[in-house]
């Protein structure tokens, strides 16, 4: 390397902050000067996100370059006796991925905006765009986080600026609740996850996530070494039981944010957010943070068999659990949220079956798809004037159709159909979990889950898609929709584009049949810091965690899986293509009521709060009202303030007091200095 | 020189205020306030001390004047600053000017002698966080106590004789107790000192020259004077189960009065168990850390469970703040430099955070005469500055990062999570659930207030009395809110942007603070506690 371009290389990687810290500029800016901008700081969004973007993708291009970067950039605190607390850049192949990722959805979600706040005419923009604009801040600088405590310093921003933007509307009375729910189901996780970074700190004195004296290589260490494993504080547990505690803790706020079983409930609610919010934070990027947090520190979580075991099962179940969900579902929303937990389990189960790059393919194409189908829906709801339910729909592929073909691109992406992207993600995904779990059989119970999962997923896209665009209209809105705009329609166009192709970067079915060397993913993942890449969580995979792959050809899970996809697809064909399509659903009989009612997940959980929450504080509040004040309004009315007395003192003047405290201190005084021999 | 000065300047304004026509006096108030708080803002900027105050450290500022000669002991003006007491007389200066401006709209009579009080107020608390001697501190300690009880008794709300009374009775007693206990240790002490200077007292107690008073055994001695003083401390602080004075003291006092209450009073405790429990008889401190630990945990948990039960904004409020302080209890027994260190940077946190929400009740109380969390919805609307400084305020509250809430707490848990005395992760982590507690109630309480549709439906009469309920409940008068809910005035809002702007910059850049703590915090944990 020249030393012209090794200059280069090292300036990309110094203004990298910048990254985040434009849209931080964007969100000041729409804050206090929104409200004079033209288009009330949108256009400061969209160039900040949009400068961000630039970097990213030069971020990106550095990295292809093989250079790495991990710097502390500011120290918060510094304690020689104890440990530092600072914000850090870790910049490696799998950030700079997620850096462009997120840039991007930010980006386009900023311009389609536009079309959807702006073009609508709604109030409190300024407050809307910082909103956006502190939120692209937060999650870009959490995901080149190098320790474990910006990550979650920058989780619970998100976490804010999630209950600031579902909570937009909040004259109407049920998104300020939902935004209240989705925050405080996710502090319920948040919860765990702290008690993990003070545990990681306490036990390793340092959080950083790369490098010879990060915690997961400590960790590694204490486990093959054996010897090192006597100077970490374990607190009294074995050091492999200890590490499968703390990923555990860790586990909680991950499946908080990344709405997963149980903690998933917030996410439909926050469905009451404008759509474009619902597009970037709850579906492309902020519940991704869970999933990113897992990839990010792979090789801690590639040390205990245990965690990841619970991992893979949490997210094959919640794949198959809320796919069953979004099947009844009538708001076109409701779908896609559903559809969203559905995916995020995916990505579980691939990175709880040791399917790292996996999980990570399914998280790219799943923000492109996801990002787009939302957008989609938002163009919908711009038509149908704000009607999200998909029975006042039908017949809109006529009069939108760019809509149309880019949001069928995201369906045929989100039920797998080849060659769309998320067929080559969920495929490997399923395949790593497959061939992961014929020698385990809780992955393989997982793999399964997540295997039926894909026919549920395949019904109810297509029913989602046949609904609103095929058929004859239904109500007088569908008839006459609102068209939207370029600010519409590009961001649309950009996404059903990445989500036809992206998926191309990865054909690991067809690399494996022709054997040519095309899972540029996979080659990109393999490259990165020491210790820090998949190649080497393959190793700890197989020494430490005991995985083993069987011999399978990645072309029959890709077939049994299509397979499967198509199934779902075929049945909502012959349910719901026709002109006048029937409530088939109704036929459920009671499986529909129990799944409108979500397994009446929300019920026993309000339950829980109500009873262990309020109730215990009501108790508690009685308890001190009667119990411990009345002990001290007993003490006092049997002492000198006897009940009488006090309203004597009180139909007194105030000086009263003055000589009362003063005879007080005074009397003190003297008994003190007589026993005390002052005097003497 | 520049403590007696600033003690000075809020004196004489004291002075200045009470003889000034009621019509001048919040002006004058603010702009005297701001003497002080200038002083005490160059005094930061030029602090050079180093070390613990009490453990031979090098102070700031220090004066050291004999003054009078009592039997055996010699009565010193011993004051001087250290890393840990420089940053609460800031926490005071800031407070008081922003209680006062926060005054201007709902003190509507005998303004003179409320700001007056105020100043003296203010005298006490930096004489407090500044003496080294122990008569002295003593003095300023009580002394708090005498504006305090006036502000709520002549300003306060309809029970305010009944508050301030509790209030007054019951941190008395405390201190009784206390100076009970403190005074055993003097005479255990014996000839080895010959003075009440609190460097030499703590710094003789740790070095084991404690001997027997009477039959007790130094070890029993300093047991039951290590009990007498934390029982004397825990109710200004205050820590559960003595408590019960500080939500009738809040809701009582007038909004200003609670912002110094909450912001400053209690910080008075935690800096006493401090100087004096953890500091001066920290074996004692280590040995039983788990009770106390346990004592801290149940604040945190049943203080936010009390919170969550109430309906009043004020007292909602109040009894989150029993809930912090538990964390401040938790860093000091921690012994760790996170943790005590936490403790105090959790002082200084919570000291602003809780005076900005209870002054953004005081705004919304100025307009809506409710605080009543059923009474009104959709605030947002109305008022939409002062919404967003609740909102930020709460969220500060509910310990937001980048905000000093999260830090102060984020440091204690850090410091005592690996602490050494049994059980210490689990008294953490359970603490720790407080974080959940505090979101549910304060998200609660904004959405039914602040969010939905504009509503406003008092009990109390447009003129702002309290048409009380009872015997007339019946009458009750429901007025849809005709007196017009409008934004707050400026001034009203000023105070809580500067506060806000202080725990956002101590949340970014905690250095500032956090340096100059860990600097006096160290020596503690370094001396351990000998004998």
């Amino acid at each position: 390397m020249s030393v012209a371009e090794a200059s280069t290389t090292a300036f990309a990687f110094e203004v990298a902050p910048a990254i985040a810290v434009l849209p931080l500029a964007s969100f000041v800016i729409a804050l206090f000067a929104g409200k004079y901008f033209p288009k009330k700081g949108a256009l400061a969004g969209v160039t900040a996100t949009g400068g961000s973007l630039l970097l990213s993708l030069w971020v990106m291009l550095t990295v292809a370059g093989g250079a790495y970067y991990n710097e502390e950039i500011y120290t918060l605190v510094s304690t020689p006796e104890s440990f530092d607390l600072h914000f850090g850049v870790l910049l490696d192949p799998l950030s700079a991925l997620m850096l462009v990722i997120v840039s991007l959805v930010s980006f386009l979600v900023h311009v389609f905006s536009l079309g959807y706040m702006n073009d609508e005419g709604e109030r409190g923009l300024p407050r809307y765009y910082a909103g956006l604009g502190l939120f692209s801040f937060s999650m870009l600088a959490f995901v080149f986080a190098d320790n474990l405590f910006m990550s979650f310093v920058f989780f619970e921003l998100v976490g804010l600026c999630s209950w600031l933007l579902i909570g937009h509307w909040y004259r109407e009375d049920a998104p300020p609740s939902a935004a209240k729910k989705a925050f405080l189901v996710t502090r319920f996780g948040d919860y765990f996850f702290l008690i993990g970074v003070v545990a990681v700190f306490a036990t390793f004195g340092t959080a950083t996530f790369a490098g010879s004296e990060s915690f997961p290589v400590l960790a590694e260490e204490a486990l093959t070494d054996g010897g090192a494993g006597g100077e970490l504080s374990t607190f009294g547990l074995g050091a492999q039981t200890w590490f499968t505690v703390l990923g555990f803790l860790i586990l909680g706020g991950v499946i908080g944010k990344s709405a997963q079983f149980p903690l998933h409930t917030w996410l439909p609610d926050a469905m009451e957010g404008p759509t474009p919010v619902s597009a970037l934070i709850h579906a492309a990027t902020m519940v991704a943070a869970g999933v990113y947090l897992v990839a990010r520190m792979y090789g801690f979580y590639a040390l205990s068999p245990t965690a990841l075991a619970v991992i893979a099962f949490v997210g094959g179940f919640t794949a198959l659990f809320a796919a069953s969900m979004a099947v009844v579902k009538r708001d076109v929303k409701q779908v896609l949220a559903y559809s969203t937990i559905s995916q995020y389990g995916y990505m579980m189960l691939g990175l709880g079956a040791g399917g790292y790059v996996a999980a990570v393919f399914h998280l790219m194409t799943h923000a492109f798809f996801k990002a787009l189908l939302f957008l989609g829906a938002g163009a919908v709801i711009i038509a149908m004037h704000h009607r999200q339910d998909m029975w006042e729909m039908g017949g809109l592929r006529e009069k939108l159709p760019v809509t149309y073909y880019t949001f069928l691109a995201g369906s045929l992406a989100l039920a797998g159909i080849v060659p769309f992207a998320g067929f080559w993600s969920k495929d490997e995904v399923l395949y790593e979990a497959l061939v992961h779990g014929l020698t385990d059989p809780l992955l393989l119970v997982a793999y399964l889950m997540g295997l039926i999962a894909v026919f549920f997923t395949g019904f109810y896209t297509f029913r989602m898609v046949l609904l609103t665009f095929h058929g004859e209209p239904r109500t007088h809105t569908a008839r006459n929709p609102h068209l939207p705009g370029w600010n519409v329609k590009f961001p649309l166009v950009v996404l059903g584009i990445l989500a036809t192709v992206i998926g191309l970067t990865n054909m690991t079915p067809v690399a494996e049949a022709t054997g040519l060397e095309i899972e540029f993913l996979h080659t990109w993942l393999e490259h990165g810091i020491e210790g820090l890449n998949s190649e080497h969580y393959g190793e700890l995979l197989e020494t430490v965690a005991g995985y083993s792959a069987a011999e399978l050809s990645p072309l029959l899970a890709a077939a049994l899986s299509l397979a499967l996809a198509l199934g779902g697809a075929g049945l909502a064909y012959s349910l719901y293509s026709g002109d006048r399509p029937d409530r088939h659903t109704d036929r459920l009989g009671d499986a529909r009521t129990l799944l409108m009612n979500n397994y009446y997940q929300d019920e026993y959980q309000v339950w829980i709060a109500e009873t262990f929450g309020t109730g215990v504080a009501r108790l508690s509040d009685r308890f001190d009202q009667s119990i411990v004040d009345g002990a001290v309004n007993g003490v006092s009315s049997v002492s000198l303030f006897s009940g009488g007395r006090i309203r004597r003192i009180q139909t007194g003047i105030v000086s009263n007091y003055a000589t009362l405290l003063t005879l007080g201190l005074v009397a003190l005084l003297l008994v003190v200095g007589l026993t005390g021999g002052w005097f003497l | 020189m520049i403590i007696e000065l600033l003690i000075g300047l809020c004196l004489l304004g004291t002075v200045v205020v009470l003889v000034s026509p009621s019509r001048y006096a919040p002006r004058l108030a603010a702009g005297w306030s701001l003497l002080p708080l200038v002083v005490s803002l160059l005094m930061y900027a030029g602090f050079n001390g180093r070390g613990n105050a009490l453990l031979g450290g090098q102070l700031a500022y220090e004066t050291m004047v004999s003054w009078v000669s009592l039997g055996p002991y010699a009565l010193n003006w011993h004051v001087g600053l250290d890393g840990i007491s420089m940053p609460l007389i800031v926490l005071s200066t800031v407070l008081t000017t922003a209680a006062i401006v926060s005054a201007w709209t709902p003190i509507e009579e005998r303004e003179n002698q409320f700001y007056g009080l105020v100043l003296f107020l203010e005298a006490s608390l930096v004489g407090v966080f500044a003496a080294l001697d122990f008569f002295v501190w003593f003095v300023f300690w009580e002394a708090v106590l005498v504006p305090m009880y006036f502000l709520i008794a002549i300003w306060g709300g309809p029970r305010r004789k009944y508050a301030a009374i509790k209030f007054f009775v019951y941190t008395n007693v405390a201190s009784l107790v206390m100076f009970i206990g403190f005074f055993a240790l003097i005479f255990g002490l014996g000839n080895s000192i010959q003075s009440l200077d609190m460097p030499a007292i703590a710094q003789a107690l740790r070095a084991g020259e404690l001997g027997s008073t009477g039959a007790i055994a130094p070890s029993t001695l300093k047991t039951l004077a290590f009990v007498a003083m934390f029982a004397g401390f825990a109710v200004k602080v205050p820590v559960v189960p003595v408590h019960t004075w500080l939500p009738d003291a809040h809701v009582e006092a007038p909004t200003p009065v609670s912002v110094l209450l909450a912001g400053v009073l209690l910080k008075m405790g935690t800096y006493a168990l401090l100087r004096f429990n953890f500091t001066m008889l920290a074996d004692v401190a280590q040995q039983y850390a788990p009770i106390i630990a346990l004592f801290a945990v149940v604040s945190v948990i049943y203080g936010a469970l009390l919170a969550l039960a109430q309906q009043d904004l004020k007292r909602i409020v109040a009894y989150s703040s029993v809930s912090s302080m538990g964390y401040v209890i938790l860093g000091l027994v921690a012994y760790t430099v996170y943790g005590v260190g936490g403790a105090t940077f959790q002082m200084l946190s919570h000291g602003l955070i809780s005076g900005l929400l209870f002054a953004c009740v005081g705004v919304m109380y100025n307009i809506t005469h409710t605080r009543m969390v059923d009474d009104m919805s959709g605030m947002a609307d109305r008022m939409p500055v002062t919404t967003s400084m609740f909102v930020a305020g709460a969220f500060a509250y509910m310990g937001l990062p980048l905000t000093s809430g999260f830090l102060g707490e984020y440091f204690v848990f850090l410091g005592t999570f690996g602490a050494d005395f049994p059980g210490a992760a689990w008294f953490t982590a359970i603490s720790m659930f407080g974080i959940v507690i505090v979101a549910g109630y304060l998200l609660y309480a904004m959405q039914r207030t602040l969010f939905g549709s504009f509503s406003l439906e008092t009990d109390y009469g447009a003129d702002g009395v309290r048409t009380d309920g009872g015997e007339n409940a019946d009458e009750h008068l429901e007025s849809e809110a005709d007196h017009d809910v409008h934004r707050a005035a400026a001034h009203d809002i000023v105070p809580l942007a500067i506060l806000l702007a202080l725990v956002i910059v101590l949340g970014v850049a905690p250095e500032i603070a956090f340096g100059m703590i860990r600097d006096a915090v160290s020596p503690m944990l370094a001396a351990g506690g000998a004998g």
